[in-house]
């Protein structure tokens, strides 16, 4: 095995180290300077940006090989267009979380040098997943990006719901963790190699009848699907996300439904799209009932829910299923599928997040919920909140002209052409549909609540601090520009999807 | 971009307005007011302006402002107006400006956030108006229902909330429908198109496609029945329609006035220009399902208003049933009935918006619309109840006036094309002239009411401002009674190729009703 490293090996890897550097600096400042929040943000905002760079001229590097990927260490890491793009995400994920986490834990006196590095360790995880290009690898991505998320969960720890909410996660984290490597060491036994290029391709020598099919690989494939269903809460996996989400921080639950879940369909899109692509008619009858009951029943239960975070926690149930719905078109060979997946993905992260920023900033204040009555007559005392509010929950809704309702449109677009050879996949819009309609209910229950209900009691008005402002308006300008002009991420989302095939 | 801009600016020129009025000092509400009503003003001379330049020529879409937006699904910016648009971009240029000054004294409440809500409104009606594309007819479609959700949510009655809710999720259920079936569509012109996307959404080139008859069969017979769902929502037909009375008597006065007078047309607007062009055969084969619904809808309209208490429900329900003549007229595909229909639209928006406008007027002196109560207006408000007898009149369908015109062609045409149908609906007409006659009756005529009397001087005749509001609706009302070629020159290019879509398609199917 040849382990030496190349200059461009080092720039492929470049991103991912500068990220972990990133983290352990923050350690390192606030170890220097104790409590310095200043220090602290300054040190992550200027790892991420470094980071940023180096992904791209990362990118640069593999473009301008032979057939626009790089690999690394023997081929077990790879920068194509779609580690590209999905690392852009993570990176806008920390990034938002890190401006809108501040304010909240300060109140709580929570420390905020601890809060970034493990959420930037978390990032290097995802990325590091995102890259993947052998089994092992995607496994230790995949446990690097949640371990800092059973952190983050229990972060608050004098509060009873975040330790709950925590353990849950970790218990219920760690045991899908173990099925999918349980999984993992089914698909090796049996394929003989951990590489997804290799499974790939035994995969299809089974196919063409080549190579036999063992049930014991059945069983691995079985094992890995309900594994990943676990991590991005599919039904019935999705016991977990409602106490997770609503026990941690609200700025964590604003990072755990966005980060773990696009780094969760990273997973997918390299295991199921990468590795096991050729079996594709097997499973994707799998994906496609995940996806109607994922997305019917998040539905059906955020209708009930009086709490605005744990509402927000069934509908992220919800927009997993629209995500899938986007995968198993993608499965039933329409290429727009995936690209529908990323665009979702990114539109539904900018969102989600300037939704829960907007609860993290009503809730600055230590003893106040994310009830519902917490949101009454919001217009009257904070105006700005409460319209950037209604123009997340309106994009959350699906409605034009904002990010919500193009990454919708992408997605039902790829199903209606999958439905062409598979009229399976044109049931799967409809639902889809009904389902937007339904979840229309309860995202307007809380428009309802800023603007048309008068507040029970008269709460005073809480300054915000800038970074949670600078926040909002990169939520809100990239939630309306995505909807706009979808342009500017469409050449993005097809060259990443394209990556996904080539070897 | 390419064309002259006019389209776009009469388009945008409200959302400027919007972004104005909120730039407004939020204590001086007048600010917003006169704000509001000034770009809802020359929005409204620009639609002019526009309609004086309109050269009827038939079947021609003018003024069209083109710019490639998402080149990648072939998705274009593109707006025009053809005679039926035009129409009813002044009609709704038209109501919104009344609209807006009709609000002025009984808004009181967050007047700024209540004037951005009319000019984004307005965006969205005009948009649907002219969109020649349809992702952007789309996007302006679902434009809509925010403003309105919130007009009738913040500034309506005590069950608004109920109310609104109600009128978005039923809209809803009906456009996202209505989406799959665009994207499908779209999906099939590309795929028959060599995979290229180019012109997948574009209006013209996918009628001319459909007229090849590419989108017939069962996908027309779904498709159709998705577009035509969400036009049937909105019209509203019978048995979609029971959103439409909680909306209305929630609604404050303004929102019901633009509900009737443009969102209900926006129904009549999408089967006339998108489901009839895009799916003729489609078409055909639902056309008598439809024809059954729309005569059940003006029965049923009617009879439940005859028993009404309360007079924004009367009026509401009325509308049911004149709604109910337009797509009866649209699917007899008869160029008479065609015609009468869209005069119907325009008649039902003026005398409709007039008669909320004056229930507006009562309401704010009485707080009260139960009819009951009411009495002897005729003499104690002689204007207000002149008024009101002017457009009860109007509304019956008194020859002279303009209600009347409509409903005729409508039933000339249809009885033409099928005969039992028309005489059904005459039928119904003596309905609608009980039920507005004994309204009228009960509201002006008589000994003043012991609840009137109780008011005492609260109970005052018209104020200038809202005479002002009624005036130029009344006026349109007399000009197209006895002149309704005014309408009728400016549609006849779109209703003779919305009658060359429809039965180019389909002779066949047409002669077996006959």
């Amino acid at each position: 095995m040849n382990l030496s490293v190349s200059p461009a090996d080092a720039v492929a890897m470049a991103p991912f180290i500068a990220a972990v550097l990133a983290a352990m600096a923050v350690i390192l400042v606030d170890f220097v300077w104790p409590g310095r929040r200043t220090a602290a943000l300054l040190t992550t905002f200027v790892g991420l940006a470094i980071v940023a760079g180096l992904i791209l001229v990362a990118n640069e590097g593999a473009r301008t090989t032979q057939n626009g990927v790089s690999t690394v260490f023997n081929g077990s890491y790879r920068v194509d267009a779609l580690t590209t793009f999905l690392d852009l995400l993570f990176v806008s994920i920390a990034g938002l979380t890190a401006a809108f986490a501040p304010d909240y834990l300060g109140e709580r006196r929570l420390p905020v040098a601890e809060f970034n590095a493990t959420l930037l360790f978390a990032m290097t995880g995802a990325m590091l997943l995102a890259g993947s290009a052998d089994l092992i690898v995607l496994f230790l991505g995949l446990e690097l990006m949640v371990l800092p998320g059973y952190l983050l969960a229990g972060f608050h720890k004098n509060d009873g719901f975040s330790t709950e909410g925590a353990i849950k996660y970790f218990l219920l984290g760690s045991f899908s963790s173990a099925i999918f490597l349980f999984g993992l060491a089914f698909v090796f036994g049996m394929t003989g190699t951990t590489r997804i290029d290799g499974v790939a391709g035994y995969l299809k020598a089974i196919v063409a009848g080549t190579a036999p099919f063992s049930p014991a690989l059945g069983m691995g494939l079985a094992f890995l699907t309900t594994g990943v269903a676990f991590k991005i809460a599919a039904v019935p996996f999705h016991y977990w996300t409602p106490d997770a989400y609503q026990g941690s921080p609200t700025p964590v639950t604003g990072y755990l439904s966005v980060g773990p879940k696009v780094g969760a369909f990273a997973l997918i899109i390299r295991l199921f799209a990468g590795a096991l692509l050729p079996m594709a008619v097997q499973w994707n009858v799998v994906i496609i009932v995940l996806a109607a009951t994922t997305m019917t029943l998040g539905n059906l239960v955020a209708l009930t829910q009086d709490n605005v975070k744990r509402m927000l926690a069934y509908s992220s149930i919800a927009h997993t299923g629209y995500m899938l719905v986007g995968f198993a078109a993608f499965a039933a060979g329409q290429a727009q599928g995936l690209e529908g997946l990323l665009y979702y993905g990114a539109a539904y992260s900018f969102m989600n997040l300037g939704a829960f920023a907007v609860i993290a900033s009503i809730q600055r204040r230590t003893g106040i919920t994310s009830n519902l009555s917490t949101f009454a007559g919001l217009i009257r005392r904070e105006p700005a909140l409460a319209w950037l509010m209604t123009l997340f929950l309106l994009s959350l809704t699906g409605i034009p002209p904002t990010a919500g309702f193009f990454g919708k449109f992408y997605v039902i677009l790829a199903a209606v052409q999958a439905g062409n050879t598979n009229p399976w996949l044109t049931g799967l819009a409809v639902l889809a549909m009904l389902n937007a309609a339904a979840a229309a209910f309860y995202y307007l229950r809380v428009v309802v609540y800023m603007f048309m209900r008068d507040p029970s009691e008269e709460v005073a008005s809480i300054g915000h601090g800038r970074l949670v402002w600078a926040g909002l308006a990169v939520s809100t300008v990239m939630t309306i520009a995505l909807g706009l002009f979808p342009g500017i991420l469409l050449g993005l989302v097809s060259s990443a999807a394209a990556a996904v095939h080539v070897n | 971009m390419t064309g002259s801009g006019l389209v776009t600016l009469v388009t945008f020129l409200p959302l400027v307005g919007a972004i104005v009025v909120a730039f407004t000092n939020g204590e001086r509400a007048n600010q917003a007011r006169y704000a509001a009503l000034g770009f809802a003003l020359l929005t409204w001379v620009v639609s002019l302006v526009m309609l004086t330049q309109f050269v009827s020529s038939p079947g021609t879409t003018q003024f069209i402002d083109q710019a490639p937006w998402i080149p990648a699904f072939g998705i274009q910016y593109k707006v025009g107006a053809d005679g039926l648009s035009m129409v009813l971009v002044v009609l709704t240029t038209t109501l919104t400006w009344i609209s807006i000054l009709a609000s002025f004294s009984p808004i009181q409440n967050r007047v700024k956030e209540y004037m951005i809500s009319f000019l984004v409104l307005e965006v969205g009606m005009t948009g649907v108006f002219v969109a020649q594309d349809l992702f952007l007819f789309y996007i302006f479609w679902e434009i809509v229902l925010v403003p309105m959700y919130l007009i009738i949510g913040i500034w309506g009655g005590k069950n608004r909330i109920y109310a609104t809710i109600k009128f978005v999720l039923y809209t809803l259920v009906g456009s996202l429908l209505m989406l799959v079936a665009i994207l499908a569509t779209a999906f099939l012109y590309q795929s028959g198109h060599g995979g290229s996307w180019a012109n997948a959404f574009d209006l013209a080139s996918l009628v001319a496609w459909a007229g090849e008859g590419h989108f017939s069969g069962t996908f027309g017979i779904l498709a159709f029945g998705a577009f035509a769902l969400a036009f049937a929502i909105k019209v509203p037909m019978f048995p979609f329609h029971t959103w439409l009375p909680d909306a209305h008597v929630e609604a404050p006065t303004a929102g019901s006035v633009i509900l009737a007078g443009v969102l209900l047309k926006l129904g009549g607007y999408g089967f006339i220009r998108f489901a009839i062009p895009l799916f003729p055969e489609a078409a055909h084969s639902w056309a008598p399902l439809i024809i059954v619904l729309s005569l059940i809808g003006i029965i049923y309209g009617a009879i439940v208003a005859l028993v009404q208490p309360d007079l924004k429900k009367l009026v509401a329900y009325s509308s049911v049933s004149h709604m109910g003549f337009v797509t009866l007229g649209i699917f007899t595909f008869q160029q008479q009935a065609l015609q009468g229909a869209i005069l119907q639209m325009v008649n039902h928006g003026l005398i409709t918006g007039a008669l909320f406008l004056l229930v507006g007027v009562i309401y704010e002196r009485t707080h009260d619309r139960t009819i009951a109560k009411m009495g002897g207006l005729g003499a104690a408000l002689p204007v207000y109840s002149a008024a009101l007898g002017f457009f009860v009149f109007a509304s019956v369908g008194l020859p002279g006036l303009s209600g009347f015109v409509g409903e005729f062609l409508t039933l000339l045409g249809t009885f033409a094309a099928m005969p039992a149908a028309a005489v059904v609906a005459t039928f119904v007409m003596i309905f609608a002239a009980g039920y507005l006659l004994w309204m009228l009756q009960r509201m002006a005529f008589g000994e003043l009411s012991e609840f009137l009397r109780g008011l005492g001087s609260h109970l005052t005749d018209m104020k200038p401002i809202e005479a002002m509001t009624l005036v130029p609706l009344g006026a349109l009302v007399v000009v197209f009674g006895l002149y309704p070629g005014l309408v009728l020159t400016l549609v006849s290019g779109s209703v003779e190729t919305t009658i060359r879509y429809a039965t180019q398609a389909a002779p066949i199917a047409l002669g077996l009703w006959r």
